[in-house]
């Protein structure tokens, strides 16, 4: 499992907010962590799993996608708080996820 | 000038219009206008209504193929006026008409023909029966394949565009079933396309005989450029091998996936997606390879600055 440390939270923020800014086009300073990611900025599902990528890429994480995608029926993630919530589980706890609704 | 290393992918009918998509475009309106206009005398009057922003004719499903079809013609000549003439041209789906216009294989008038036979059959062969397609995101072929075979279902992968993404075509009421446990499965999306066709499968089979004889009867030049076939990535370079892809491009599986591999794997290094929309481009990122894939609006008034080559 990847070793969080007090600046992953802080990194991984950053990451997602510049990827929807850049992706969205959108303003950074029109984003937090409330904003819908379908809703108010027009994101998509292929945006969830290039971040996913992105985060399996940078933190080398061994965690299947159809493992995410179980753990995301039944936490579905609307805002992008709620996204940088899941990534931050998905960076803790990798292949492991489930076992949290255990 | 003939770019070696650049493709035109056209891709299939548009699902939305995005606001203003070729703004960066100087001049396209006017040729947009051209083009619609023409169309709107020659098969649609209702064509020229269209406009953007707007969700014109989207519940529509063939005059939502005429309208991407009409951009995407119109965006080759807007680049040929630019110069820009790309290696290969490829059709996504029912992009094929735009790729066969673009290769100068067909006459822009005799596009809109193809569609609407190609339209007419498809609604022969499905009659009253309701058919539909989805998007998977998140599993693999094998995944969606157990799926479908667990639960008896009357469907067939239709298209590959990455690994991990998928379209099935099929009854609605199995299209229905199949998101739904896809999603339990795992995958990360799983949703209905706004189609009531069972395109690319052998729902659609019945569709050959006749739309053989109607495209046997069309004239069809050499191509200007290799098109890349979508079902086995074949090149092709004969009129009459293309006659052939037309028909079996309704009833055949794609593989887009393959596809964009086998053209890098000729040296193409940028793709052009020739449309309103850009799931083409977002694709792109979940095949491997180096390839640029950009929208036909990420051009500005110097394109060949921003394909990388010089004049």
């Amino acid at each position: 499992m990847a070793l969080i440390t007090e600046n992953t939270r802080k990194e991984v923020t950053e990451i997602v907010y510049k990827f929807f800014a850049d992706e969205c086009e959108v303003d950074l300073k029109d984003l937090n962590d409330s904003t819908n990611i379908i809703k108010d900025i027009d994101g998509d599902s292929l945006m969830f799993l290039e971040l996913i990528e992105i985060f399996k890429k940078k933190y080398t994480l061994d965690i299947e996608l159809k493992t995410i995608g179980k753990y995301a029926v039944k936490h579905p993630v609307q805002t992008i708080g709620q996204l940088i919530d899941m990534q931050m589980l998905i960076i803790e706890h990798e292949n492991k996820l489930l076992e949290l609704d255990h | 000038m003939w770019q070696k290393k650049l493709a035109f992918v056209f891709p299939p009918f548009a699902s939305e219009y995005p606001d203003d998509p070729f703004s960066n475009l100087e001049g396209f309106d006017d040729c947009f206008r051209k083009y619609l206009s023409r169309a709107a005398e020659f098969a649609d009057p209702s064509l020229n209504k269209f406009s953007i922003p707007s969700s014109t004719f989207l519940e529509d499903e063939l005059e939502t193929q005429y309208i991407s079809y009409i951009q995407a013609c119109s965006l080759v000549s807007w680049f040929r006026g630019k110069g820009i003439i790309p290696a290969y041209s490829s059709g996504y789906s029912m992009g094929i008409y735009a790729a066969l216009f673009q290769a100068e294989v067909i006459s822009f008038l005799d596009g809109l023909v193809l569609i609407r036979q190609a339209f007419k059959e498809i609604r022969k062969v499905v009659g009253n029966k309701k058919f539909g397609m989805c998007s998977i995101i998140g599993l693999n072929k094998n995944d969606i394949e157990q799926l479908i075979e667990k639960q008896d279902l009357n469907l067939a992968i239709a298209i590959q565009n990455s690994v991990c993404s998928f379209s099935v075509s099929g009854p609605a009421k199995d299209i229905t079933r199949l998101t739904e446990s896809a999603l339990q499965e795992g995958a990360l999306s799983a949703r209905l396309l706004n189609v009531t066709v069972p395109y690319h499968s052998s729902f659609l089979k019945d569709t050959a005989s006749t739309f053989t004889e109607f495209v046997s009867q069309m004239q069809f030049r050499h191509p200007r450029m290799p098109i890349v076939s979508l079902i086995d990535q074949e090149i092709l370079l004969e009129d009459n091998t293309l006659k052939v892809e037309v028909v079996r491009n309704l009833f055949t599986p794609l593989n887009w996936y393959e596809t964009q591999l086998y053209l890098q794997e000729l040296g193409v290094n940028r793709f052009v997606e020739c449309g309103s929309g850009k799931g083409i481009v977002k694709n792109a990122r979940f095949i491997e390879g180096e390839a640029v894939s950009m929208t036909a609006n990420a051009f500005s008034a110097s394109p060949e600055t921003q394909l990388g080559y010089s004049a």
